[in-house]
């Protein structure tokens, strides 16, 4: 396995551990290797579109599905949450844990809650919608607004 | 990317902001969509689908919009 798909698989790892992005120094402590290495990879993986990192190029803002900012999007397995980037990601963190979970959003126009039983196979009847303003070619143009 | 309690809302939310509506996704579709996505993302072999197999997901969801291809602004 090449170092960057170990960088990646250790912050998908760490998300899924501790609900948080890891930090660099904290890859290169678990991955027994320097800062600067992590850096690099962190680079790559951008580059790649599986990151999404702060102006500073080593804090992680997404690894979708999962957020490393609070968002309006939560995952709740037991005592643990996980803030997810979007709506679909937030039913795409369950997809990732394998872990029978609880969604919590909310509508965006009525701010009325949303609390949606997600199984491993899939959420409970829901009337509930999902929309994109963001046309599929623009993803990554800006990922924070899509 | 966000939820609606309803299509009325959703079309209340694009007319306050003067925005197109884009496609509506059924909850189902939304799951669907996860987990193509992301079920595999823990594991050493996950990668983010390209181009070709993102429209063949579209498509099996009976997403066929050209909203959804992910070429459709290059071409």
């Amino acid at each position: 396995m090449d170092s960057d798909t170990q960088v990646k698989l250790e912050i998908y790892r760490y998300f899924a551990e501790t609900a948080e992005a890891p930090t660099v120094a904290t890859l290169a402590r678990r991955l027994g290797t320097d800062s600067d290495a992590v850096r690099r990879s962190f680079a790559a993986l951008r580059a790649a579109r599986v990151l999404y990192l702060e102006p500073d190029a080593e804090t992680i803002r997404m690894a979708p599905p999962f957020s490393g900012v609070p968002t309006q999007h939560v995952v709740e397995i037991g005592a643990r949450r996980w803030f997810a980037n979007c709506a679909w990601d937030a039913l795409g963190v369950v997809a990732a844990l394998h872990q029978t979970a609880t969604v919590h959003s909310e509508c965006a126009q009525s701010g009325a809650p949303l609390r949606l039983q997600v199984a491993t196979d899939g959420p409970e009847p829901c009337p509930w919608i999902f929309h994109s303003l963001v046309p599929a070619a623009r993803w990554w143009d800006d990922l924070v607004f899509t | 990317m966000l939820f609606f309690r309803s299509e009325d809302l959703l079309n209340r939310w694009c007319a306050e902001r003067g925005v197109p509506r884009g496609p509506i996704v059924a909850m189902g579709q939304l799951w669907r969509l996860a987990w193509h996505w992301y079920a595999d993302r823990l594991s050493p072999a996950a990668r983010r689908p390209g181009p070709a197999e993102m429209r063949r997901i579209f498509a099996s969801l009976g997403l066929t919009d050209p909203f959804w291809d992910p070429d459709a602004v290059a071409r």
